[in-house]
């Protein structure tokens, strides 16, 4: 089995230093996210991936080949790297056309397989009657298309994204964010990914690394991380303190039930989802009671009991069991005014608004 | 695309246009075989210009190139091996050093001439120039003579009036010309309300249309005693050798005479080597 | 009207133009992407002719061209044996004078290009040079087009260093600016009209072809 495998340290004159190790498999579509706010060193390791930024110490590896070794000092420049990198603000050549920028990377080929190649592309990522087009012309979400597709038209061994939705505004960002996912296990291209937004790190990605600061807090599979962070750290940034697997039972006029552990959870599903998806609901969403709550807005209504309080900094961190694992957070002004402790009962209420859904 | 077209075929005119040119070869730093380069004081402007055609209709496969400028620029550039045939000063130290430095044929040494100093004023001057003392009047602001630094009419200017004891009172008000040539243009244009140039400027139509001059008498500046030589890249070639002759013949000396320089003889000077 | 001269100050600026696009290039694309801490140094270098006055430029010139100068000594090793008074000589002395007219357009023009455009070519397999030819080049072709226009405008009229290299060898180094000049110390203010004029109308026509052409890039 052919893998990646990558452990490099980029260092800067300034001080600041990016560090980061982990492998994933190549001949089969594998998702790596770089999940970290802005400055804490993801984009620098993409950059690095690509060779457009040569790593200080350590190896990349793509299956028997090295792409980078500072034993030997040896860098691979991008060019031989058989690699596709899509930008955060697309970087089409704007004086070319959407046909020839797709086709930029194909000059090995005839003019007949590129043409063939082009509109192979253009279908799949949906971009029909925009060929003649120039960039300028485009709207957002077309432009990070024709940038994909452009990335994917030499059949790359491995593709880099650098913040591929950020750019986007909110409905055509959770359009594409479905639609991206599809279109990367059809062509069954690997990929490394870089985000700062959870959702879309959950919806693109099996393995996560979060960083900050240029060092990884913690590395795994999608849900254990998210699930369980390491740190309040990695909690704080991923900034979803619940993930539940779940299934949906079924969707009307918009909302789906969603049998979670032992209880019944009401989630808003704009579209069509599939039967399995993880549950996410942030802790500052779950309001709590301490008595059963009477005519309420919110369409989740839990009963359950306190199985541990937490102080975290100004705020207080409340684990609850409400037929699945449930984080809240409350002030500690209302801890003491709800005479919150281990064991007592609660009820929890969470809007159907603030449970995300995410297909499994 | 047109907007392809049009770079390409924009680049393809450039590179044709710089094709074409470089294939000309420019006149290389030999001349062609019949052609003089002459280096001229600029007094002589107007007399080597009448000399060239004369010169030329006698011997019709020489061609003359005439630059004029101040012979101490002049000499520099001879000294940095500026390509010319023939040099004709207005003065006889810088040829000499050219001769001591062996960068000129000593036995082609003559004087060619003496100069005369005039003080030139526009047609429109309110000067009368009756008294030389006008020069260091209220209507004279700006006084233009050539550069001194490196042209002998400059150094007789200056000279004539230390002995006409105006030269404390006007030195402020110096106008300096690159050479005697520029001195009359900085007079005739209006840059200085007088002037202190060449003679044979001064009898040049141009000038003579422009304003009026006064001769300066000659006991108050030493001679321009005016020398010229061939120099050593020529000294094989036969038309230099024929010009040289030519300016010493009748026919020159009297276009010499017609500017209104004095012949060296007449002067009581040496006149340098017998006509080879 | 002096044709010859007229011919030496086109031949000038033609060969002076080419000279700075083929060593202008090289360096201002340096100059736009090197990292190297020292490249203010070699930008203000480059700048250095603007604001030196021409007879500066040429006296150094003259000295390093010089029998005695580091130049000089390494031509003659060349078998060259002088380049003042000569016109590979003025040559030299526009192209110095004139590069800061040519380097910085074309650094500018360069700068101009994101620098993720060539990395997104990279990134899809196309070689460095490729790159330059596809991406960088059609995009900073107008800036380019001015430094190319500047320079050739600017050595048309180019006096003092010329004049200082050169002498003023009619048919060899007497361009057209020291053509005037000549005529207007002879007095003959109409022959220095005349070729004032026609350069003056010359240097207006090639700018305003120029902008023209650049309007019709730019509108895209």
């Amino acid at each position: 089995m052919t893998r990646l495998e990558v452990d490099i340290v980029r260092r800067y004159r300034t001080g600041f230093a990016v560090a980061a190790a982990w492998s994933q498999p190549v001949d089969r579509f594998s998702v790596t996210v770089l999940f970290g706010a802005s400055g804490s060193g993801k984009t620098t390791l993409l950059r690095c991936l690509a060779g457009l930024e040569r790593p200080d110490a350590g190896y990349i590896r793509l299956g028997g080949e090295t792409w980078y070794d500072a034993a030997t000092g040896y860098h691979l420049p991008p060019q031989r790297r058989g690699i596709g990198f899509v930008f955060q603000d697309y970087a089409l050549f704007p004086h070319q056309t959407v046909a020839q920028n797709i086709a930029f990377g194909l000059g090995h080929l005839s003019k007949a397989e590129r043409q063939r190649r082009v509109e192979e592309l253009l279908a799949l990522l949906e971009l029909e009657g925009l060929a003649d087009r120039y960039p300028a012309q485009l709207s957002g979400g077309q432009q990070q298309r024709v940038a994909l597709a452009r990335a994917l038209a030499p059949r790359p061994r491995l593709l880099l994204l650098d913040e591929p939705l950020s750019a986007l505004d909110g409905p055509t960002r959770e359009v594409l964010r479905r639609k991206l996912r599809r279109w990367l296990a059809t062509l069954g291209i690997p990929a490394v990914l870089v985000t700062h937004d959870w959702l879309e790190a959950s919806t693109l990605g099996e393995q996560v690394i979060v960083l900050e600061a240029g060092h990884v807090l913690q590395q795994g599979p999608i849900e254990e991380v998210f699930s369980r962070p390491a740190t309040t750290q990695v909690a704080n940034i991923v900034g979803m303190e619940t993930v539940v697997p779940g299934e949906v039972l079924h969707v009307a006029g918009g909302l789906a039930q969603v049998a979670v552990g032992s209880a019944k959870l009401m989630a808003l599903a704009p579209e069509a989802v599939n039967s399995r998806v993880y549950v996410c609901i942030r802790a500052e969403e779950v309001t709590l009671l301490a008595a059963p709550p009477e005519a309420t807005s919110a369409r989740n209504r839990l009963q359950g009991h306190v199985v541990a309080i937490e102080s975290e900094g100004a705020l207080v961190r409340v684990a609850l069991d409400v037929g699945f694992p449930l984080v809240a957070l409350v002030t500690p002004h209302a801890r003491e005014e709800l005479r919150l402790e281990v064991g007592c009962t609660v009820w929890a209420v969470v809007k159907a608004t603030a449970v995300h859904l995410v297909p499994r | 695309m047109r907007l392809r077209q049009y770079l390409r075929g924009l680049l393809v005119v450039l590179a044709g246009g710089l094709w074409v040119s470089a294939c000309q070869k420019p006149p290389v730093s030999d001349p062609r075989p019949r052609e003089l380069h002459v280096a001229a004081a600029a007094d002589l402007r107007y007399a080597l210009e009448v000399m060239r055609v004369q010169f030329e209709a006698v011997h019709p496969g020489v061609q003359l190139k005439l630059s004029y400028g101040s012979s101490g620029q002049f000499f520099a550039q001879i000294r940095n091996g500026a390509p010319f045939d023939l040099y004709f000063s207005a003065d006889v130290d810088y040829p000499q050093r050219l001769i001591a430095e062996g960068l000129a044929v000593d036995t082609s040494f003559f004087l060619y001439a003496v100069g005369q100093l005039v003080v030139w004023v526009p047609n429109d001057s309110p000067l009368k120039l009756e008294r030389w003392e006008e020069l260091a009047g209220p209507n004279v602001r700006r006084l233009a003579i050539a550069n001194p630094q490196h042209a002998p009419y400059g150094r007789a200017a200056i000279a004539a009036l230390q002995a006409l004891g105006l030269y404390e009172r006007v030195r402020d008000r110096f106008v300096f010309g690159e050479n005697v040539a520029q001195t009359a243009q900085f007079v005739a244009s209006g840059a200085a309300e007088a002037g202190i140039i060449a003679l044979s400027l001064a009898l040049a139509p141009e000038m003579q249309a422009r304003g009026r001059y006064r001769l300066l008498p000659h006991e108050h500046y030493p001679p321009i005693a005016q020398g010229a030589v061939i120099l050593l890249p020529a000294a094989q070639r036969p038309e230099a050798w024929a010009f040289w002759r030519f300016v010493q013949t009748v026919e020159g000396r009297q276009v010499l005479a017609s500017f209104g320089f004095l012949s060296p003889d007449a002067v009581g000077l040496w006149t340098g080597w017998p006509q080879g | 009207m002096d044709w010859m001269a007229a011919g030496v100050t086109l031949r000038l600026a033609a060969w002076t133009t080419g000279v700075l696009l083929v060593i202008g290039l090289p360096l201002a694309y340096w100059l736009a992407t090197t990292r190297f801490p020292g490249r203010g140094v070699i930008e203000a270098l480059v700048t250095l002719p603007l604001v030196l006055p021409p007879t500066v430029v040429g006296f150094y010139l003259l000295v390093a061209t010089g029998p005695e100068g580091l130049l000089g000594r390494f031509l003659s090793l060349m078998g060259v044996d002088r380049l003042a008074f000569t016109f590979p000589g003025i040559v030299l002395g526009s192209v110095v004078f004139n590069l800061p007219f040519a380097v910085r357009p074309f650094t500018a023009a360069f700068e101009s290009v994101d620098r993720r455009l060539v990395e997104a070519a990279w990134c899809l397999g196309v070689p460095r040079w490729r790159t330059f030819w596809k991406v960088v080049l059609p995009l900073s072709w107008p800036g380019i087009l001015t430094g190319i226009v500047l320079s050739f405008a600017h050595s048309l009229g180019e006096f003092g260093v010329v004049l200082m290299v050169g002498g003023n060898i009619p048919g060899v180094t007497r361009t057209l600016s020291i053509a005037i000049y000549d005529e207007v110390q002879a007095l003959n203010y109409a022959a220095a009209d005349r070729m004032a004029l026609a350069l003056v109308g010359f240097a207006l026509a090639v700018l305003s072809l120029t902008y023209l052409l650049q309007r019709k890039v730019v509108r895209r």
